[in-house]
């Protein structure tokens, strides 16, 4: 869900930057993420070969998604699973919120899905008075803290463990007797056990969702997935419509580089396909199993020329490389997704006009889409909701004129000359010990930063000066 | 109009309003797996198993492993691993028929997995050498919690049914219905969510202790265990 955030963009990000342990706990994750990663493609010499695969394969399901979620209909509705359509996040949580009322549910268990985040299902389950359990163990720290996940992977990233400690003190039963990581842990596992037991709901997402077989893809680390997909009497499954892959074989290659980007590893410790419900003579399973498919924003995004940001496989890469979001972390951002996967899907979800600063928080210096695992142009896409902010008139005051001063000087070039050569020597006048440290108009520059002192001639004087001194000296006919 | 034909109604429009021959959608997807090896790293040259040993050990997947000669061998396998542990705790065994046949006289046999299980043993399908992966299809025979209650878990593989990629997994079962669960298990339960370190046992199993069975090849053996750890 958007968060309608009370706060403007500028405001957030200064609230991050003056955070001082924000930073630390940025980097202590993501630090390790990229060195993981950067082996990880490093001990594949044919990386950039399958990653050309993959695109393709994503791409070819998104020119063919009629087609693929048809089939996946037919064949999961054929393995018992019961499947849902929502066009909105609302109709997707009504959806969900109605099985679990349905079966009378008291308590759902949780694992880990940014497509439950986006559509504001946490809030809608909560609304409905139904006892909520998030078991991965990052949304449990952030459910205790009462915060919002700052990373697609890590969602509590933004958390030291000295927080983490004080938090499962304030809250666990039986807490930990020391503040180590492992300890931590360990209290998080008997706090949870007992509530993977009682849940009525098992509620998961979905990494894909296999066309031929009616199955779903799911990857964890924790194991807390399949405790919550095995041990309630229902299970639903939210996902997005974007998550199709063809067969079993594709989901092979998807799967070997989701992961590789996302940590470093070879395959997540478990990667789960569920098809159906409970078989006669299983011992565990769910009786019930839903499947609630989710446009929310996607046909949207192939009609607005975003079909690329489809392929996205969620695994995080872009905002670990990202030089921004290392600097102001996941909350800045204000939407479900952060760094540049965010700042390309926030517009979509929750409108330009409200977003429009994420697109602009950029450096266009092309790192997440030289990580990306399926060689999403993110750069372009971001400049492309510059442009579109542009044309429809969001863009403040101040940007445009500006902007139109420029434009006229770019198209009068005698006239730009002549201002640049009396601008270089009006900032000279500025200068102390060759820096420019406040200058009138400009305070949210250098309110952070300093301006060297400009040469004392513009590159075309000086330039035109070269030249003068070549041709006296005959070196230049 | 419903939530369903909205939403491919809107996907066809923006293809200009036909739905796409299934004949040719086929052909393009299949056209996409002609060429495996461009989707997949080379495992190196050698029997399967021993290049499925090397990657449980290493420590992106940080299991440890046991080789022994047959089935018959495993209760001793259990016992050598307990022993090692120091664990003088019951043990929950997977109702495989294979297992269950074996002579499991000297151990403390408990009726099912409990949620606070200390020692599972369980019976995978397949391996796969390329990843160290343990292959578990559920049923009767193979409850889909043996594998994520116990803090130890213990996993029977056979030589034989150890796969170089996980394409070969795939195509072996591309032709029957899957089951309703099927688990790729790839070390023990981990978690880096507090800080980017990794700690062991989150919600699953703390430790994966791998009981291969059936004679290895010699010529990959040989000095080729470790090759492989990264």
């Amino acid at each position: 869900m958007s968060l309608k955030a009370i706060d403007s963009f500028e405001t957030r990000v200064e609230k991050a930057l003056a955070n001082p342990t924000l930073k630390i706990a940025i980097e202590r994750t993501t630090s390790t993420a990229r060195m993981k990663r950067a082996a990880a493609v490093a001990a594949w010499p044919d990386f950039a070969t399958a990653r050309d695969l993959a695109r393709q394969i994503k791409d070819h399901v998104i020119e063919n998604l009629d087609h693929y979620l048809i089939e996946f209909e037919k064949n999961a509705a054929a393995s018992g699973a019961k499947v849902h359509w929502a066009a909105t996040a609302d109709e997707a949580c009504k959806i969900t919120v109605a099985i679990c009322q349905a079966a009378k549910a008291k308590s759902v268990t949780r694992s880990k899905s940014m497509l439950g985040e986006e559509i504001g299902l946490p809030h809608a389950l909560d609304e409905a008075g139904i006892t909520r359990v998030e078991t991965d163990l990052a949304e449990h720290i952030v459910q205790l803290a009462g915060d919002r996940p700052s990373h697609i992977i890590w969602p509590a990233l933004h958390r030291t463990r000295e927080e983490v400690a004080d938090l499962f003190r304030a809250h666990h039963h039986r807490p930990q007797n020391s503040d180590d990581i492992a300890s931590m842990v360990a209290s998080a596992r008997r706090e949870l056990r007992q509530r993977f037991l009682d849940a009525d709901v098992g509620i998961s997402g979905a990494n894909f969702l296999i066309a031929d077989t009616g199955s779903v893809c799911v990857v964890t680390n924790e194991g807390n997935a399949e405790l919550t997909t095995t041990l309630p009497r229902i299970h639903i499954v939210t996902a997005g419509i974007e998550k199709l892959v063809p067969s079993l074989q594709h989901t092979m290659v998807l799967l070997r580089l989701l992961v590789r980007s996302a940590t470093g590893a070879d395959l997540t410790q478990y990667t789960t396909f569920h098809c159906g419900p409970k078989r006669p003579g299983d011992r565990d399973g769910p009786e019930e199993f839903h499947i609630v498919l989710v446009d929310n924003g996607r046909t949207r995004m192939l009609e607005q020329g975003l079909a690329e940001m489809l392929r996205c496989l969620r695994c995080g890469a872009c905002m670990n490389h990202c030089v921004v979001y290392r600097q102001i972390g996941g909350h800045a951002y204000g939407g479900t997704y952060p760094g540049p996967m965010g700042a390309v899907l926030t517009p979509v979800l929750d409108g330009l006009k409200e977003t429009r600063d994420l697109p602009h928080a950029c450096t266009l210096n092309g790192n997440c889409q030289e990580v990306c695992p399926v060689d999403i142009p993110l750069p372009t896409l971001l400049r492309g909701w510059r442009e579109k902010s542009w044309r429809e008139g969001l863009e403040p005051q101040t940007v445009r004129v500006a902007l139109g001063l420029w434009a006229f000087g770019a198209r009068h070039p005698f006239l730009y000359r002549i201002g640049t050569a009396i601008a270089v020597r009006v900032l000279r006048r500025f200068a102390q010990n060759g820096w420019i440290t406040s200058l009138p108009l400009t305070k949210g520059w250098t309110k952070y930063r300093d301006f060297p002192k400009p040469a004392a001639r513009t590159f075309m004087e000086e330039l035109r000066r070269q030249e003068s001194r070549e041709r006296e000296q005959g070196t230049k006919p | 109009m419903n939530a369903r034909d909205a939403i491919i109604g809107r996907i066809r429009a923006n293809r200009g309003g036909k739905a796409g021959d299934p004949a040719s959608i086929a052909a393009a997807a299949k056209a996409l797996l002609s060429k495996p090896e461009s989707g997949r790293p080379r495992i190196d040259a050698g029997e399967p198993g021993a290049i499925f040993a090397a990657h449980l050990v290493s420590p992106k997947v940080g299991a440890s492993i046991d080789e022994i000669a047959g089935l018959e061998d495993v209760p001793q396998a259990v016992r050598r691993y307990l022993d090692a542990q120091g664990l003088d705790a019951g043990i929950a065994v997977q109702p495989d028929p294979a297992l269950l046949r074996l002579d499991w006289t000297s151990f403390d046999l408990l009726p099912r997995i409990e949620a606070d299980a200390i020692v599972g043993v369980g019976k995978a399908l397949w391996g796969i050498a390329e990843t160290g992966t343990l292959v578990f299809h559920s049923g009767p025979a193979s409850p889909t919690l043996f594998s994520f209650l116990p803090l130890h878990h213990l996993v029977v593989i056979e030589r034989t049914r150890i796969l170089s990629y996980l394409e070969d997994y795939a195509l072996l079962v591309q032709d029957g219905a899957p089951p309703r669960n099927v688990n790729f298990i790839t070390g023990a339960s981990g978690t880096t969510d507090i800080e980017g370190t990794l700690v062991k046992g989150a919600h699953g199993p703390r430790f994966l202790h791998v009981i291969i069975v059936g004679p290895g090849s010699d010529r990959s053996n040989d000095g080729k265990r470790n090759d492989r750890t990264d």
